[in-house]
């Protein structure tokens, strides 16, 4: 048998992801400057071979904080993602497996936290609770949740009614049995591409929050909260703006062509 | 005629719990705080006396329940108190706020439906051709970009080729409307442009599915023209699919302005927002969460009315619509 053709989809994808898992990688192992070493004498500098990217106003390595930047951007989307994924597929396959009125709350919940426009929620609950890593991954965890939900009760609505698991409900295995064991794994696929979106999603929604001061918190470098550094310097040092929007833009595109590739091979 | 009805009645009921959901959930979140409101509010300078006099003042010390309550009634009846910041009622800083964020969005909503359509239509003419393939590529990319790194870049590029100045000031709609809508251009397109992206993509998406339908071929063979068929019989059946697409993009429009006003220095809800939070102005905060939510609340449940009313056949399976 012939090996299917990869789709060109996957391999761009792929190649734009794996540049940030490799500054991700770069930045746990400490390459370059402190990123968080200020210098007076070297503010504004234009991105030369010691420095890369060039360098911020307060003397900091732009390349070196890039780096570090990207370490965040990585760890909160998966950490965000698997928040939403844990609490969406529980609610999901409760809502799908039992119908009726649990669905019906289930569901209306899901749709209540849909209502708040944007990272509206997220933002508040950040702002009353304190930003902190831990609070934005939680906050933001929260307001995707249902997206993964809403997936999961289809998929188990259409599980449900298969053969095998009647037969396993003749068989009187516990309810929660057949979830985890005969549903789950079976629904799950259909979630991959959620999960790929649901990173881009969370990773725009992390830069917006960090953009606006609750996000990551300084001295911590994020692509947020740079950009809402650089905005003075717009004129200045325009590369304080084009760097970091440009690794914001490759690791969110690369995650979009990978979702489109899986959604190429269905 | 009985079906319509206990139809509009059972939507109605859910617009009711779902607006008692949403105001539960923005009531809650200003309860988590940890420790004293009144405390967190003033700071940790003020005197126990100030503390309690704010407490009583905000009603902190009536239970949970009451102040829920309380706070519902002046929700919906459009009081929600003063802020404590700018010792103005809640109610007229946010209208006060409104042209900006409504306009922008608004705006921002006009640009997405002038550029998706038209690029829709030529692009599922000959999918897979010249002019699909340049407009899919343009979409991709775009849908990557965050609408205030777009602003960012776009003030950039401005600045660098009209000078500094070139976005223009904000001028209030009543005073100068030309000048109001020059200014609420560009931060117009830069929200816009993710959401133009998702719409082609769905409205391309649903115009090939109708394509392929059996009365778009009958229609051919009659000898109707290929434009007359496109905005006489593919067109309209798409626009079902796209209302629910179309609301769910107006909900991230509406997110989006609210972060862009703050790249743009203008002063609407978002930067509204962004002030209330850095002063801890809670009843303010509250009010434009709450108010944002309820008035998606009510487009969604317009835009579910409405597809029912544009497809009939809807309306036999809406026990499991939710």
């Amino acid at each position: 048998m012939r090996n299917k053709k990869i789709s060109p989809y996957y391999i761009v994808g792929g190649i734009l992801f794996s540049i940030i898992v490799i500054a991700c990688i770069l930045g746990l192992l400490g390459v370059g400057p402190d990123p968080e070493k200020t210098s007076a004498s070297s503010k504004l500098l234009a991105p030369s071979a010691s420095h890369l990217m060039g360098t911020d106003n307060m003397g900091r390595d732009l390349f070196a904080r890039v780096l570090a930047a990207s370490k965040y951007t990585l760890f909160i989307s998966f950490a965000g993602v698997s928040v939403a994924l844990v609490l969406g597929t529980v609610a999901g396959m409760l809502a799908g497996y039992f119908g009726g009125i649990w669905d019906r709350m289930i569901m209306l919940l899901g749709n209540s936290i849909m209502c708040f426009p944007g990272i509206l929620l997220a933002l508040v609950a950040v702002s009353v609770s304190g930003p902190s890593l831990f609070n934005v991954i939680w906050a933001l965890g929260l307001v995707f949740a249902p997206t993964f939900a809403r997936v999961y009760r289809t998929e188990v609505i259409k599980i449900k009614g298969r053969d095998y698991i009647l037969h396993a409900k003749i068989l009187g295995v516990n309810p929660i049995r057949i979830m985890a064991v005969h549903i789950f794994p079976n629904a799950f696929a259909q979630i991959i591409p959620a999960i790929v979106i649901g990173l881009a999603n969370m990773t725009l929604s992390e830069s917006a929050m960090s953009y606006l001061g609750l996000g990551v918190q300084p001295p911590k470098a994020s692509y947020g909260k740079i950009l809402s550094d650089a905005q003075s310097y717009i004129t200045a040092a325009p590369w304080l703006v084009i760097f970091p929007s440009l690794m914001l833009v490759i690791y969110i595109l690369g995650l979009y062509f990978i979702s489109e590739g899986i959604r190429g091979d269905k | 005629m009985k079906e319509r009805v206990t139809y509009i009645l059972s939507r109605v009921l859910e617009l009711m719990i779902t607006l008692l959901l949403v105001s539960l959930l923005t009531f809650a979140a200003f309860s988590i705080i940890p420790g004293d409101t009144a405390r967190t509010i003033l700071g940790p300078s003020a005197s126990p006396e100030q503390v309690e006099a704010l407490r009583e003042k905000m009603g902190l010390n009536d239970p949970l329940l009451f102040r829920y309550l309380s706070w519902l009634k002046g929700a919906f009846t459009g009081d929600l108190g003063n802020s404590t910041s700018f010792n103005q009622p809640v109610s007229s800083l946010i209208i006060s706020r409104l042209p900006v964020t409504f306009g922008l969005s608004f705006l921002s909503l006009c640009l997405v439906l002038v550029i998706s359509y038209p690029s829709a239509v030529i692009s599922s003419r000959r999918p897979g051709k010249f002019w699909d393939q340049v407009f899919s590529v343009f979409g991709h990319v775009s849908f990557a970009i965050p609408p205030f790194v777009l602003s960012l870049v776009s003030v950039l590029i401005a600045s660098k080729l009209f000078g500094y100045f070139a976005v223009g000031k904000y001028a209030s709609p009543s005073k100068d409307f030309g000048q109001y809508i020059y200014c609420l251009l560009l931060p117009a397109f830069c929200v816009a442009v993710p959401k133009i992206a998702m719409t082609f993509k769905f409205l391309r998406a649903s115009i090939l599915t109708e394509k392929s339908n059996d009365y778009v071929r009958t229609s051919k063979s009659r000898g109707l023209s290929d434009i007359k068929i496109m905005f006489r019989h593919i067109l309209p059946n798409s626009n079902v699919s796209v209302i629910t697409a179309l609301s769910i993009v107006l909900s991230d429009l509406l997110g989006g302005s609210l972060i862009v006003e703050q790249v743009f220095n203008l002063p609407g809800l978002g930067r509204l927002l962004i002030q209330a939070i850095g002063r801890r102005d809670f009843p303010l905060l509250s009010g434009i969460v709450f108010y944002l939510a309820a008035m998606m609340v009510i487009v969604y449940f317009a835009a579910d009315v409405l597809m029912n009313m544009c497809d009939p056949r809807l309306r036999k399976n809406r026990g499991d619509s939710l």
